[in-house]
């Protein structure tokens, strides 16, 4: 992908305004947040694989958010889901800090979706969205 | 269904004992009393930053109060709407949002439902969220630090609830610049007594001390020559009990501030602080108002002895009580410590005053097993007629006396008056023709 058809950046707001161990949340659609932890800026989609939460008030700790909801944990870095009741991964965005403003770029390419069963979510919306192959989880 | 009348006759001072023990009678309390007063949830500090929660009682009923993201504060029915379980657990902590670990219903700080696991394949996307929250109680008022909350939207605004009795529970919640804070947590334990004798002894009961209290008494001070010297000042110095729209307030007038019971390293700061306090809420109010208190129906509180308390109903033989020791917000650790220990020593569940006034009302409660017993009336007339009003500049109804069961009296009209199934307008309106009709007695 070339420089020019990428999607733009977009400023979020102040280093300060994202303390540590905290998120800012975008309205996007759908919405992304940009945390803060051991001092790095990461961007993730916001809402929980699992069910629907805003992951913005989830808990952030060493580089991670866990859903307050059913303690699913992400990776903030990966996006990959650490611990169930989620199993599929959050989608990851780039983040930018240049000076004290922080940017993100958020670019959907094709299906960023795990096919398959989610054998941890029991139950879940996701799990049955995918056994139908109903199309993206969140998209 | 009961008869009120038969039950007590405030104005005559008597009491069938039978509102002790009949649990018809304590379910009426439970929907007339309970659910139509302002009831204490939480001190602010107790909710310290957005997300704090404490799950608290509103007589049977668990509730959540829980700080918001904008600094307000709400409280809701910590009952989840789909089959009933907690929706918290927890007594107290800092929260994201809450789940029922039930079936996983998922709510917000503000008690909104915002998750329904498997919504779409279990619900086929047709619950309506917005419906199944919990009850939410509708009103909420923070009185200088301390949070209460009605179910009634029709009862009374929180400062005419609270009527003069405002200024006897300002010499303890607008006492200090800094304000208050509590000891971590709540101490909590049984008593198996009604939760009237409680509340009542904190309106209204001096007369227990010298007898109840005896032996605790000489075990603090054990020199005879300060106790006569105690006896002496408080002979000379009769107290004063305020009564009004069921509250009371009782206190022996002192000379000073110190000595406290908390002992030297609290003193100290008393005394390096006196000016504060004195400017705030005035030297007179600061040197009597000192002693047994209770906002109807049941938060009561002792404002030198450093300790307060709710008397959760359980049943009409049992109580749950949750006691918490306040200390000034910017005292030092010493002074702290030191208010902590004497608390401990006296008012503690194992405390040497609480003991005694626990033992008194297991035994009541019983001795009413008794058939005989249930039969008989309460004498609630120490002082009848000798009522007074303004007494040295107070504001409502106070006696020139500590030793009187005024408040015993008022705090029984107003359980009547509510038990009878009075609505607030016409509690207000009795209240106000029967106050100006005693003024114009007393004053005459
Ligand atoms: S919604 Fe996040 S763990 Fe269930
Ligand atoms: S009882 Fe709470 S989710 Fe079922
Ligand atoms: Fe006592």
């Amino acid at each position: 992908m070339s420089e020019y058809t990428r999607k733009p950046w977009i400023r979020v707001g102040r280093i300060d305004e994202i303390p540590e161990d905290q998120a800012l949340r975008l309205d996007t659609t759908p919405p992304v947040s940009v945390f803060r932890s051991d001092g790095e800026f990461f961007c993730v989609d916001d809402t929980c694989t699992h069910e629907d939460f805003s992951l913005a008030d989830g808990w952030v700790e060493d580089g991670a958010v866990e859903c307050p909801l059913h303690l699913a944990k992400f990776c903030l870095r990966t996006g990959a889901a650490l611990a169930t009741p989620a199993c599929r991964p959050l989608a990851t965005h780039e983040v930018r800090v240049d000076g004290a403003d922080v940017y993100v770029r958020i670019e959907r390419g094709g299906d960023d979706r795990v096919d398959g069963h989610c054998p941890g979510a029991i139950g879940s919306n996701a799990g049955r969205r995918d056994a139908e192959g109903a199309g993206h989880g969140m998209a | 269904m009961f008869d009120v009348t038969e039950l007590v006759q405030p104005d005559q001072g008597l009491i069938n004992p039978s509102i002790y023990t009949d649990p018809e009678v304590y379910q009426g309390e439970l929907e007339r009393v309970f659910a139509r007063s302002w009831l204490f949830l939480a001190h602010d500090t107790q909710l310290a930053k957005p997300g704090s929660f404490v799950q608290t009682y509103m007589a049977e009923d668990p509730v959540l109060v829980v700080r918001q993201r904008d600094g307000s504060v709400k409280a809701f029915l910590n009952q989840c709407r789909h089959r009933g379980m907690r929706i918290c657990r927890a007594d107290e902590g800092v929260a994201r949002a809450f789940t029922c670990t039930y079936h996983g219903w998922g709510y917000n700080l503000a008690g909104e439902l915002v998750n329904v696991p498997m919504q779409d394949r279990a619900y086929h996307d047709e619950i309506d969220k917005s419906k199944w929250g919990p009850t939410q109680v509708p009103r909420l008022h923070n009185h200088k630090g301390f949070i209460f909350g009605t179910w009634d939207e029709s009862a009374p605004a929180f400062e005419d609830y609270l009527g003069d009795m405002i200024w006897y529970f300002d010499a303890l919640a607008d006492r200090y610049d800094e304000g208050l804070t509590l000891v971590p947590g709540a101490t909590k334990w049984v008593i198996d007594c009604n939760w009237k004798f409680a509340a009542e002894q904190f309106a209204s009961d001096m007369y227990h001390v010298p007898s109840s209290h005896a032996s605790a008494l000489v075990a603090l001070i054990e020199d005879p020559a300060v106790l006569a010297e105690f006896q002496e000042q408080s002979a000379a110095a009769p107290g004063r009990q305020y009564a009004g729209n069921g509250h009371g307030s009782g206190f022996g007038l002192r000379p000073d501030l110190v000595p406290t019971q908390a002992g030297p390293d609290f003193d100290a700061w008393v005394v390096a602080n006196r000016e504060q306090i004195y400017r705030r809420i005035g030297e007179h109010r600061a040197l009597a108002v000192n002693g047994h208190n209770t906002v109807f129906p049941n938060f009561s509180w002792l404002t030198i002895n450093n300790t307060m308390r709710v008397w959760h109903p359980r049943g009409p033989g049992q109580i749950e009580v949750w006691s918490w020791t306040y200390l000034p917000k910017d005292a030092d650790e010493r002074a702290k410590q030191a208010v902590r220990t004497s608390t401990i020593r006296t008012f503690s569940a194992a405390g040497v005053f609480e003991t005694d006034d626990g033992e008194n009302w297991t035994e009541i409660q019983q001795v009413l097993r008794g058939h005989q017993a249930r039969k008989t009336t309460f004498n609630a007339r120490m002082g009848l007629g000798h009522e007074r009003h303004g007494t040295d500049g107070m504001p409502g109804r106070v006696t020139d006396d500590m030793y009187t069961e005024m408040a015993a009296r008022g705090m029984y009209r107003r359980w009547a008056d509510l038990m009878s199934g009075l609505s607030w307008p016409e509690i207000t309106e009795r209240d106000k023709s029967r106050q100006q009709r005693e003024q114009e007695a007393h004053l005459a």
